[in-house]
């Protein structure tokens, strides 16, 4: 592999990581505070096998980079700054209501679906074995969310009309999933990652029967977060602060 | 509308493809689907599971042997009747769990405990359990990689991913320090 | 059917004893190391009891979820975060086979959210203590945790067949509870000059309080007698606390940590460490409502139960819809 290409795809995987690391992270954030008992279990599950799939892409990043992978993962959590995290602006965004969570847990299931069945023929080995693996995972994750984001779309005039603000906040920001850039277009000439404008094509038309079927409307308009992931809103200063508050206390050091 | 904590479903989980389904316990779900994933999501966070069936625990029927001794249970049918499929579990063993031993024809409920209380009745069976085969939503065998297959990826939540001991004997080992 | 006449064999209790005998054939069944099952005749007490102490049982694992909830978004690095939320995770699993326990007596979980939203039932008051540091997480894992050990371990034979089985499974998930815990402390207390006063102030923070989770001395607790003579408990409050004692106060001071009791000390005649006497009246003060975090916890438990109204209406209509559908 070509020296560029290495750099490139380690960043496209800390991107990966860091989407499932920050999402993972707001959903941890609903155990104890979930509507009734068993989704404290079942969203608690989401998240963690979300925070198995971070450790995953950041040590695939790690082996591209000769970085340790043992130590790598946590450096990229533990050490960055919030500015140098790329992960996309929605999962950053604070839970919300029980709407809210769940259909944007949905929303990034049904992409990693899409991302991961592409992944599975990537030209990288590494990443196709891994790819093959989570989507096994993630296939609970769409059965769960879907089954849930019907339920709610469905339910009530109550639960339809959270279902629907939440879907008009978060399906702009959805888009930025699958937002092009050039280092990920040359990635995808190379073999190793799928075409993003064919990604959107298929979770678009994914998505839609779901949500229609759900009685929800998709919103026109724009994607409405920059293509590039470097901006990111002030919830994620204070999300990484908060994350990294411990660690901070004493660099490299056994807990 | 009455806020509730959902209808409760009963779980039965087969560890082993040779091994009958036993009683894990119950879930609260609104609807089978979501009681096959709570059930997923409640019993199955630790290896090893093949299988899952959830069914409505008020449509199931219950003996114990002690009710049997003052419960006069229907006759043997005359004639092959309207009959639909119970199955039938068995708590065999004090410590042990209700655990599936076949299936009777029945044409209602408590014909079925009658039934299966002639057929699978042993001197140490302690309660009998029937429901109607109909009730019963299951896991397909397609899903068992999805559903089962990750639970044996998080060796965290087995106590020997902690190494205690060791670390406990290596101080112990060390010699003394000055406080 | 025929009956089984009253006089062959051993009895299971049947219906034309009266209520004397009925109990003698109940508890003759106890004392056999029978399993009573729903479905089964019993005392209303001992239904009641049952009930009261599941309940309880099964609120502590709820509002325990809270301390070390409060955590996993600190957790410093991803083992710890990972092993911390599947703890947690654990916990609402474990209230979630408890609650089944104690439905199987008649109890319905409604009622039993209700009772402990609105401040009638009780739960453990070890929750009702902050968690302050990130040291906290592996002293209460070894601590609380360890001491819950011990109690399931003893309730794994208790003679309600649902809430024996209950115990039985959680037993065998709550033992990596205590080690991540365990594990963390030992790592501190040989770790940094911050860490080693991190954990060796968690430490003064939660020994007292774990001891006192074991409940009043066997003289002043009115429920014991019964609850071992029916076979619900097979060991008293003090004998547990000495277990646990005899467990966890040698190995925390082997670290080199200390512990908040100048009377702690190793007895030879009888082989047990010997504490100083428990502060009871902070103990009821606790029990009672007014520990440091009482309010706190049933607030947030009262929030997510408010919160989550529409949510659980709103599948119940799906649900319904469906059925008639």
């Amino acid at each position: 592999m070509k020296a560029e290409h290495r750099e490139s795809l380690a960043n496209y995987l800390t991107a990966l990581g860091d989407d499932e690391l920050i999402l993972a992270h707001r959903g941890s954030e609903w155990a104890g505070h979930a509507p009734i008992l068993e989704e404290d279990i079942a969203f608690a599950n989401l998240a963690l096998d979300e925070l198995g799939h971070a450790s995953t892409w950041y040590r695939l990043a790690a082996e591209l980079l000769n970085e340790d992978p043992e130590r790598h993962p946590d450096a990229l959590v533990f050490a960055r700054p919030a500015s140098e995290f790329r992960n996309v602006r929605m999962v950053e965004l604070p839970n919300g209501d029980w709407a809210f969570s769940m259909l944007r847990q949905y929303l990034f299931d049904a992409s990693e679906q899409i991302r991961l069945s592409a992944l599975a023929s990537s030209q990288y080995p590494g990443l196709a074995q891994a790819a093959a693996k989570i989507r096994t995972e993630e296939l609970y994750h769409l059965r769960h969310t879907s089954a849930w984001v019907r339920r709610l779309g469905l339910g009530t005039q109550q639960s339809n009309r959270k279902m629907q603000a939440a879907l008009d906040l978060l399906y702009p920001d959805a888009l930025q999933l699958f937002a092009e850039s050039a280092s990920e277009l040359e990635l995808a000439q190379a073999g190793f990652v799928p075409q993003p404008d064919g990604l959107l094509v298929s979770w678009k038309s994914y998505v839609r029967q779901d949500l229609t079927a759900s009685q929800l409307r998709i919103p026109d308009g724009e994607p409405s977060a920059p293509a590039g992931r470097s901006e990111h809103t002030p919830h994620l200063e204070r999300l990484v602060a908060d994350m990294q508050q411990v660690a901070r206390l004493e660099a490299g050091v056994d807990w | 509308m009455r806020d509730t904590q959902w209808p409760r479903f009963q779980v039965f989980h087969q560890e082993h493809p040779d091994r009958p389904h036993t009683n894990a316990g119950a879930v609260h779900a609104p609807d089978a689907e979501l009681a096959l994933q709570n059930a997923r999501d409640v019993f199955v966070r630790r290896p090893d599971c093949v299988s899952l069936w959830v069914v409505p625990a008020d449509q199931i029927l219950s003996l114990t042997a002690e009710e049997i001794e003052h419960t006069d249970l229907p006759p043997a049918p005359a004639g092959n009747g309207d009959s639909q499929r119970y199955l039938v579990f068995i708590k065999r063993t004090q410590v042990g769990s209700h655990e599936h031993v076949g299936a009777v024809a029945a044409a209602s409920g408590p014909a079925a405990l009658g039934e299966a209380v002639r057929r699978f009745g042993t001197a140490d069976a302690l309660v009998w359990w029937v429901v109607s085969e109909s009730l019963i939503e299951r896991t397909e065998a397609a899903e068992v990689g999805s559903l089962f297959g990750p639970a044996k990826d998080k060796p965290y939540r087995d106590q020997a991913f902690y190494h205690t001991t060791t670390l406990m004997r290596q101080i112990r080992g060390r010699p003394k320090q000055e406080p | 059917m025929a009956r089984r006449p009253a006089s062959a064999g051993s009895p299971l209790v049947d219906a034309s004893m009266n209520e004397a005998e009925r109990l003698e054939a109940f508890e003759a069944r106890i004392h056999r190391g029978e399993k009573i099952e729903p479905g089964d005749w019993m005392p209303d007490e001992y239904r009641r009891q049952l009930i009261r102490m599941i309940s309880q049982h099964a609120h502590s694992e709820i509002v325990g979820m809270l301390p070390e909830g409060a955590w996993i978004t600190r957790a410093p690095n991803l083992r710890r975060k990972l092993v911390l939320l599947a703890k947690v995770q654990d916990e609402a699993g474990h209230g979630q086979y408890l609650y089944h326990a104690a439905e199987t007596l008649g109890a319905t979980r409604e009622e039993m959210i209700e009772a402990l939203l609105s401040g009638r039932a009780k739960y453990s008051s070890i929750f009702n203590y902050p968690s302050l540091s990130w040291a906290d997480m592996g002293v209460i894992g070894w601590f609380v945790d360890g001491a819950a050990i011990l109690n399931q371990t003893m309730l794994a034979r208790c003679s309600y067949g649902p809430y024996s089985r209950a115990n039985i499974r959680i037993s065998a998930e709550e033992s990596f509870h205590m080690k991540q815990g365990k594990e963390q402390v030992i790592l501190m207390s040989q770790g940094t000059p911050l860490q080693r006063s991190m954990v060796q102030d968690a430490v003064d923070r939660w020994w007292w309080p774990t001891i006192m989770m074991f409940g009043p001395h066997d003289h002043d607790s009115p429920n014991s007698p019964v609850l071992i003579r029916w076979g619900i408990k097979t060991k008293t409050n003090d004998q547990l606390r000495q277990d646990f004692v005899n467990q966890v106060a040698p190995e925390v001071l082997e670290l080199g940590l200390s512990l908040p009791d100048p009377s702690l000390h190793y007895d030879e005649a009888s082989g047990n460490w010997l504490t100083g006497s428990i502060d009871w009246d902070e103990f009821w003060r606790v029990v009672k409502g007014d520990g440091p975090c009482n309010a706190e916890r049933i607030a947030a438990r009262r929030k997510a139960h408010a919160d989550g109204e529409w949510v659980r209406e709103a599948l119940a209509a799906y649900a319904e819809r469906q059925a008639t559908a």
